[in-house]
Formats: structure tokens, sequence, C-alpha cells
């Protein structure tokens, strides 16, 4: 039996015995290469789940907004590795209790979807500990190398001419299960601390705080880079300020539900002379 | 017989058009967008794609557009009306989808108060725009009642012909005609016939959407909370939609100077009708998406006689979630009479 | 404009009285003003905020607004002092059709900060008397400290062509309080005011609009004889930037008068 079948019939049963209230998996998209988000709150729905290699956004997302797991129920979710180590990096900023979440774990090599075994965050711990020395993306490396043998002025305008094309759709926000805050800063304007028009600075502004604010909490699931309408790509900034924490600091985002938060945690042995 | 354009004469049309003051706009592929931008040659325009990532709206109504710059020195205020440029300008290979956004638009823009931003760059462009013959499964035009070789919004109409050397020539408003007339010299009358335009299959019932919107009862259905479980509230439909229009004005400076500007906004953001009391009519995501619904085929086709879509599809094909207003007119249309 | 004076009318609410700076402005306000129109409060660097012009239509020398210190707007606004600038965009809407009310009686009822809109209809039609039947005002705040125009419902108190019926929430009474307690519906409905040839204008939030609609039904009231005000978030004021706009109406254009009648036929929840 392939894995979509099985978590077909594991999600069915959870649901009949009331284990959990929804399920949010992945469901057929409006063109065959698509697959998009379903929430399947019966048995019977559970037929509409797919699993295949098309499945790579990172669902931890809808864990959060409008208060879901408030009644203290138990949500079942499908999830990559990213999406496990967002739900630890949710749960270390008191966002998601991790008991309320199931996950149905998987993942994509060479084209085929295998599972995971696991069932609550913790389960995958000796996994995602496994990912922290096998580095960065190896295809993200490339282009990161690309940017990083420019010279500061030319990686500049490379930067210039891509947030030109910025149009503060905040897409890359709400995508991101990491930016969860109920008021973002741009919404914020007693002061008005980022410019909502898209102007060069205004652009600049917005999506250089949101590196920062991902600083050590990206799990470079790449929902920002295939959700940007105007084809940014972000993902070679966050991945770079993970880049950053993990030399700076041995920091891997979602190492584990206890983790730190890397740019608020302070020790007395840091090596820098001031808090920044 | 008809007028045709020959592909390898269109470098001739850009010198002539620039020549007269026009500057030429096209779609045209930079740092990975397909989007309209000022061209110097038919070398740099990207003609062969379905359409442009970015709509033409984005150059009569702009992101964030500059209205007033004010100076206050002591107690006297000098302010600074900025009005935009009067430069003639050119779009060239507008899709016909794209072009009747600009007609659209043109309905609330000029709903008794004239915006002068939008229509003095509205009078001064020509659109010319080029029929269809491909279209993806995301497109709809035919769906909202028109079509890939719809001259809504156009002043002058090509026609690729089937044999692909170049273009019926067709002539739409007088714009369009002086525009044509201009460049008289470099077209030539041919037999050629026009390829067929693209098939794009209808995908619901716009005029039983209307109808069910209409209705009070539909207003307080479940249906928009099934619909729109997955949307995640960005402004990605809204900011690539051809006909979207609402904006925002922000202050940018301080106490002594600075500029009042208008910014894109859209009615998927929580904070749209936030009042500052914290009252926020629309506080979840359904809300707001049925506002989207009824404003577009409700409420403006209410006021204005016509849809306020124009079948574009972006709003479904960049989506990230894969959603926009298709499914949900589908499921609309769909539902029992 | 240029600030004349500022009066502080409750904690946290204060009334400016503007007056224009350039004459072919103020030929246009006194050209087009009508009470119940409103207009866009701004201060450079800050942004605007949308409040209705106080004052009434006779007496257009000046603009008076009043406002409660909320957010970044009317924070800046409230610290603003005599011979300061602010900025006015205006006057926008629709309006009180007061030559429809003439012969009529007249009840106005409000409810704390949304006594200022009110406000410009009852001196609109107070410095008309002659054209009115009986005018009752019946107006309620939190607490005694929250009225506003407080000198102005002593005026009225004196008048005996006028009825003030005066109340505060319950708990918002001070010792010497002499008027009603209660909610301003049910204070409403005690009064019993008789709805023949009467017309009625409220003003108030959302919740309180609602329970005083059905009080006066329950009197034998009309929803198409009772007008009102709604003050939804507006940002351009002209009917363009769509934020205003619930059901098929824009607020900033259609509004901010509408009967009781319109108003129920608009979508409720997006109130």
């Amino acid at each position: 039996m392939g894995i979509q079948e099985q978590y077909r019939i594991e999600a069915a049963e959870l649901l009949s015995s009331g284990a959990v209230k929804l399920v949010i998996g992945y469901g057929q998209g409006s063109t065959p290469d698509r697959r998009r988000p379903v929430f399947i709150r019966s048995a019977e729905e559970s037929k509409q789940l797919l699993l295949d290699s098309y499945c790579v956004a990172n669902l931890s997302g809808y864990l959060v907004p409008e208060g879901l797991l408030s009644d203290g129920k138990s949500v079942g979710v499908f999830l990559k590795p990213d999406g496990i180590r967002s739900v630890n990096i949710l749960t270390a900023e008191a966002q998601v209790n991790p008991d309320q979440v199931v996950i149905f774990g998987f993942d994509i090599e060479n084209g085929n979807t295998k599972p995971l075994s696991g069932r609550k965050a913790i389960d995958f711990a000796p996994l995602i500990e496994s990912m922290k020395s096998t580095g960065l993306s190896p295809e993200l490396q490339h282009e990161a190398d690309r940017l990083e043998q420019m010279s500061a002025s030319e990686r500049f305008e490379y930067w210039k001419a891509q947030f030109a094309k910025c149009i503060k759709c905040y897409a890359c926000r709400q995508v991101c299960p990491m930016c969860y805050c109920r008021r973002c800063i741009v919404d914020v304007n007693q002061p008005q601390w980022v410019n909502t028009s898209s102007h060069t600075l205004g652009n600049f502004e917005w999506n250089i705080v949101r590196a920062f604010h991902l600083a050590g909490r990206c799990v470079a699931c790449g929902g920002c880079d295939r959700a940007c309408p105007v084809n940014i790509p972000l993902r070679l900034i966050n991945h770079r300020m993970s880049k950053e924490a993990l030399d700076a600091f041995d920091h891997f985002a979602g190492e584990s539900a206890d983790q730190k938060p890397v740019l608020a945690t302070f020790r007395q042995d840091d090596p820098e002379t001031f808090i920044l | 017989m008809t007028r045709i354009l020959l592909h390898d004469r269109l470098d001739d049309c850009l010198a002539a058009w620039r020549s007269s003051g026009f500057r030429v706009l096209a779609p045209t592929r930079r740092d990975d967008l397909t989007r309209f931008d000022e061209v110097q040659g038919a070398a740099e325009m990207a003609l062969d794609i379905i359409m442009p990532e970015r709509t033409i709206k984005d150059h009569f109504f702009l992101q964030t557009e500059p209205m007033i710059r004010y100076r206050i020195k002591k107690q006297e205020i000098d302010t600074e009306e900025m009005l935009p440029p009067e430069q003639k300008r050119l779009f060239f290979g507008v899709r016909p989808c794209d072009a009747s956004g600009l007609a659209i638009d043109d309905q609330l823009f000029g709903w008794d108060y004239k915006d002068a931003y939008w229509f003095q760059r509205r009078e001064n462009s020509v659109i010319v725009t080029i029929a269809c013959t491909k279209a993806d499964d995301f497109c709809m035009c035919t769906s909202v009642q028109l079509s890939p070789d719809s001259t809504k919004g156009s002043d002058v109409m090509l026609h690729p012909l089937k044999d692909g050397r170049g273009w019926q020539v067709v002539t739409l408003t007088d714009r369009g005609k002086s525009l044509v007339d201009g460049i008289a010299s470099i077209l030539q009358e041919d037999a050629a016939a026009a390829a067929p335009t693209a098939s794009v299959p209808v995908k619901f019932d716009v005029d039983k959407v209307a109808s069910w919107l209409a209705d009070p009862a539909s207003f307080e259905s479940h249906l928009w909370k099934e619909v729109s479980q997955r949307c995640i509230g960005c402004g990605s439909c809204t900011f690539l939609c051809p006909t979207c229009h609402c904006f925002d004005i922000q202050d940018e400076g301080d106490t002594y100077s600075g500029i009042r500007r208008k910014n894109w906004d859209s009615c998927s953001f929580a904070m749209f009708t936030m009042h500052t009391s914290g009252h926020n009519p629309r506080n979840t995501q359904s809300t707001r998406w049925r506002q989207r619904i009824m404003h577009k085929f409700n409420y403006y086709r209410g006021k204005f006689d016509v849809n306020s879509c124009s079948g574009c599809g972006r709003c479904t094909r960049q989506c990230p979630v894969d959603m926009g207003i298709t499914e949900t007119l589908q499921v609309i249309s769909n539902l029992p009479r | 404009m240029r600030v004349v004076s500022k009066r502080e009318e409750a904690p946290g609410v204060r009334t400016l009285k503007l007056e224009f700076l350039k004459e072919e402005d103020h030929e246009f306000f006194k050209a087009n003003y009508r009470t119940g129109m409103f207009g866009l409060y701004g201060i450079f660097g800050e942004g605007e905020s949308t409040f209705c012009v106080a004052s009434p239509e006779t007496r257009k020398e000046y603009i008076e607004c009043t406002f409660r210190q909320s957010g970044r707007v009317t924070s800046t606004l409230a610290n603003a002092d005599a011979g300061d600038i602010v900025t006015f965009r205006g006057p926008y809407g629709n309006r009180f059709p007061i030559e429809e009310f003439e012969g009529k009686n007249l009840l106005f009822i409000a409810g704390g900060i949304a006594l200022p809109p009110t406000r410009s209809v009852i001196w609109s039609c107070l410095d008309q008397r002659e054209k009115f039947g009986k005018v009752t005002i019946v107006y309620g705040a939190r607490t005694v400290a929250d009225l506003v125009y407080k000198n102005e419902l002593d005026e009225w108190k004196q008048r005996d062509d006028v009825n003030l019926v005066l109340t505060v929430d319950p708990g918002g009474e001070t010792p010497d309080w002499q008027d009603h307690v209660g909610f301003v519906p049910t204070i409403l409905e005690q009064a019993a005011p008789s709805p023949d040839n009467t017309i009625a204008v409220l003003c108030g939030p959302p919740i309180m609009i609602k329970f005083t609609l059905t009080a006066l039904e329950k009197l034998g009231f009309s929803p198409g004889n009772v007008y009102t005000t709604l003050e939804n978030r507006m940002k351009c004021g002209v009917g363009k930037c769509g934020r205003c706009n619930v059901g098929s109406v824009y607020i900033c254009k259609e509004g901010p008068v509408f009967t009781a009648a319109e108003v129920q036929a608009m979508p409720q929840q997006d109130l």
C-alpha cells in the first residue's frame, strides 16, 4: 500500500474516532500538477487527500490563524521535515501546543514520497537533529555562492533590481508559518516603522525587516519564494540569514521545541561586547 | 483585403511612434518577471507569452503615487500638487483582458469626481491590443462576457496572421486611427487570413452567479467559509488583477516636509476595515473573501453594469494556495437552482 | 485651516474651532456645506481622519469638529493649539434633508461621542426654530464626565421650546446627578415620544442604533422616518478608495446620512 493510501486510512480513522477534529493536507489543485491545501473534517472527505512529489507547501502555517487550536482539540497535518521544524518553533514561541498537533510526516526524495514515522513533533527529534549536520540545501548553496562572489555594490544592485519588483502584497508574510504576528510591524502606524509604499526605500525596508525577523527562525520551506507573484528569490536572503545564525550561534531553526530564539537570548559568555 | 503589419517592420513602427513623441511600452521579460516596460526594439518584446505576470493597470494606477508635497515653516504651509507627467505612451501587445480592465476601471475613476491621476494617463495613452491565439487553463475571459479578441478598452486591435508573418490591423477609436495613419506607409494590403482565436471554455455562468449574490440570503451562506478556508489573506490576487483599484493614503515625512501618497490596498487584508476603536466588521478571512466576490460581481456590477473582472485568471494562476475567483464562481454556478 | 480655539468636552474628547485661511476655500464651503456632511481633517506628516462637521449649516463662518483621541491623527489633533494649521478636505457626502422636516416634530437621539453629528442638525433646526414643531432631545453617555457639549446641554435645558432628556448608564451617575439613569433605548421607551408627524434623527455606535431602532419601532416609528449617520472607516472620502463600501453603497458618496430603512437593507455583518 502506498503512503497516500495509508495516510488516507489513518486520517479517516482519526477523524471517525474523534481523535482529531480536522486534517490539513493536500488535495487536487486547478491543474494536474498543482496541489492545494485541503481541510478534511470527515472520513468520507479523506478521499480527497493526495500525497506525491507535487506536495511541497508547508502547511504548518494554518495551525495558528483564527484560533484554530483554541478549543483544545487536536488537528492532523501533513508535514515534511521543514514543517515539523516549524511546529517546533511555534511551540518554542508559545503559539502552539505540540500535543494538539498530530503529524503525518513525509519527505520527497528523487521524485518519490516516503513516510516518516512519528506522530508528535518530538518523535522526529533524531531526524531533525541529523538535518542540522547535513547543512543547508545544496541547490540553494549554488545560487548563494554566486551572490557571495559578487562585490558588495554588485550585490546591492542585484537586490535593488529584484526589490524594485515588490508590490507589497505580503504573500511572503502570509504564507510563512513564522509570520504569525497579529499586527505586523508594517501595520503599526504609531509610528509608521516601515513605509507601505513600494518605492525603493519602502521595498528595501520591508524585505530586510522581514529577513531580520526571520533570522534564526526560517526553516527554508521555500513558501515565500513560491508565493511571491513577482518572482523575487526570497529564499536566498533567508538562506543567508540562516547561514549567519548557524555560523555565529550554532543555531539551527526548529531543532527542538524548547529552543531559545537566537536574537532574543543573551548569554553571559557571549563574545560580543554589546547586545547587538 | 485588410491592412497588415509584418513582424519585421515592427522596429520601423517603433521608430515612427517614438519620433512622434510616444514612449513605447510592451510586454518584456526583465529580472525574472514579465511585465509592461519601456522597450527600444521589437527584440525586447515577449509577445509569445499568454500574458505578462503583471498587468497594464500598473501604468495607470501606480502602486505608489505621490499626490501632494508639503513644506511647513513656522505657521506657513506650502503645498505642491504632484500630477502625473503628460508623457504620451503607446502600449503595444496588450491582451484583451488587460485592456478591458482599463475600460472597467474608467467607470469608478470617473464616478462623479474624475480621478486626475487615472485620466491624465488614460488620455495620453494609446492601447494596441493583440488578440489571443492561445490560452491556458486559468484563462476565463469567456466566462465574464469577454473574449480572446474583445475590443473593450483598446484603440487598435491586431489579429495574428495564420501564416505567422505579422498581424491584421484594425483601428477601433479615433486615437487608434490617428496612430495607424501615422504608420500607414509601413502597413500593406494583404489577403492573409487571421489565425483562429484561442479556445477558452466557459467555466461558470456569471449571470447566475450575479443573481445568487444579489439575493440577500446568500450573504449569510455557509458557502463563504467553505470556499475560503485556504485563503491566507495576502494581496496577490488584488494587486495582479487588471480591475482591482482600492487604495490607501499615507503621509511620508515629518512635521516639516513630506509627501502625501496613495498606495495600493486590498480588501483581503485584515486591517482594511479596522476601525480605530478596534471594531473590525470583517475580521475573518471568509468575510473578506465574501466582500471581494460581492464587490466584483454584485456591487460594482449593480452600479456600473459591468463585472469588475476581465477574466485574465491571474488571481488563480499566481495565488500561493491555488485559490482565485474561478473556483468560487464555479461552486456558486453549480448550486442547485 | 487655522485652529481658533479648542475645548475639552470630556476625557479624551476635544472640540476644535477652525477658520479658513483662503477666501475662495471659505466661499466653496459656504456654497456647499449642508448639515450631515463630513470632512477629512488632518495634519501633514500624520495623515487624515474622518469626522462630521459638527457646526450647523446656519453658522458657516467657521468649522467645528469634535473627536475622541484614539489613534495617530486624533492624538496629534488633540494637541493642536490656537494658531496651529490643520488640513480639511470636504465637505463630502450627502445631507440631512431638513427642509423635508419642516412642519414636523423632531426627535433627536444620540449616545456618547455621537452627539456631534446630531448637534449639527439640532442647531441647524433651532436656528430656524419657527419652522419645526416639538423638539425633543434624548442624549446619554456612559458617565456624567463623558457627556459632550456640556454648556450647550445646559442651554437646551433652559429653553422652553426644547425638551431635553438626559441620561447616563447605570453606574455612571454622580451623587448630585439630577437626570435619568439608564441606557438610551430604555429611557427612550420610557419617554415614549409620539411617532405622529415626527422625524427621528438617531446617531450612535452600531449596537446602540440596533437597540434604539427596535425601541422606535415598538413606539410606532416607521424606518423611513428615522434618519441616521454612519461612520465607517473612510480614506479618500470621494468614492474611489473602496474602504467604505458596504453592500451596494459607498458610505462616503451615498451617505453618511441614511434612513433606518436603507441601513436595514445593508448587510448588517459588514457594518
